[in-house]
């Protein structure tokens, strides 16, 4: 699904940028929206039982016009861009992966284990049968070596 | 893998052991087919959407399973009351969060949910969708005023959406200077 509505996005600033340009008007700048949270793990497709709400939680640094025709497509898809997705805490090792790449707008995913950590340091409660589900079909090293270094009690998840 | 890993996965095993047999369960299927289909929820897990009325009983026990369900309920029990059969006898610690949710306050943590978890639900859920917002008055200089104006026109969007932007990006910013950071 977020693939389609990066494929959109993208079409949406190219067809801004040339109507600017033919009207000697700024462009709207490329733009990076990394997807967080279970947005994130969704569209890894990765084998874990995950429920979501409608919230799509990114870091992303476009301007304001680019955002609001974000929102207005996840909209059309039920979906709701959470105005506090700067917020969410993610680990400085987080690495992205492409899941969009166009000319002007660039869709990354968060690492599963990076956002596994983050759920698991600030909504531990919220997001006990996730971590359970994960440490059960058997943590990844790098997951490990995460939850040990920002001192993540795995304990609470069993 | 260490010893000390494969005791932790097993342990883990036993406990998913059982999270699997309660997902299997009749109430859960039902809960979160009736989340699922009312667009509040979205899911990989396999299910099949539910329409009408559902136990406020089985909600609370599937919430046990998936806690989004508990962070939903009670905006839900406000917006859409009538997404439950029996909403008269509510347990005591979801009667004090309804009634803070209801006095606008961010009402205390509801079994593991913080209650600013709960209380952002109830302005987007339901018909309106709208926000409850209140009558705040300020005085601009005629320097400010020209700016908010000028700001509205370059944003293309009313002035009072100009302020919500500014205070956002403001509250964001320092939050992050604070190092508190949103939960995932």
């Amino acid at each position: 699904m977020l693939l389609e509505i990066a494929e959109r996005l993208e079409t949406f600033v190219v067809e801004r940028n040339l109507e600017a340009r033919s009207e000697g008007l700024l462009a709207l700048r490329p733009c990076v929206i990394k997807l967080l949270g279970q947005t994130a793990l969704l569209e890894a497709k990765v084998p874990l039982t995950l429920a979501a709400t409608k919230d799509v939680d990114v870091y992303a640094d476009y301007e304001f016009a680019v955002e609001q025709e974000f929102r207005r497509l996840l909209a059309t898809k039920g979906r709701e861009l959470d105005s506090l997705g700067s917020e969410v805490w993610m680990p400085a090792e987080t690495t992205y992966q492409p899941l969009f790449v166009g000319h002007y707008v660039r869709l990354l995913i968060a690492d599963v284990e990076s956002v596994l950590v983050s759920k698991g340091l600030k909504a531990a409660r919220k997001n006990r049968p996730l971590l359970t589900e994960y440490l059960a079909r058997g943590p990844s090293e790098r997951f490990l070596k995460l939850a040990q270094e920002y001192r993540l009690d795995l304990e609470q998840f069993l | 893998m260490s010893r000390q890993v494969s005791a932790l996965v097993e342990r883990a095993q036993a406990r998913y052991a059982k999270l699997q047999r309660q997902r299997r369960d009749p109430r859960y299927r039902r809960v979160l087919g009736r989340f699922v289909a009312a667009g509040l929820l979205s899911t990989n897990d396999e299910t099949v959407p539910q329409r009408g009325a559902i136990r406020l009983a089985d909600a609370l026990w599937a919430g046990e399973v998936e806690p989004r369900i508990l962070e939903l309920l009670p905006a839900l029990l406000i917006k859409k009351p009538s997404f439950f059969e029996d909403r008269t006898a509510l347990p005591d610690d979801l009667a004090r969060v309804v009634r803070a949710l209801r006095r606008g306050e961010v009402p205390a943590e509801f079994r593991g949910i913080p209650g600013a978890d709960l209380a952002r639900w109830l302005p987007r859920l339901g018909r309106s969708g709208a926000a409850p917002s209140r009558l705040r008055c300020f005085r601009f200089s005629a320097e400010e005023s020209r700016l908010l104006s000028q700001l509205s026109r370059e944003l293309d969007t009313t002035e009072v959406a100009v302020l919500r932007r500014a205070l956002r990006e403001l509250g964001a910013a320092l939050l992050q200077d604070r190092g508190q950071a949103k939960p995932a």
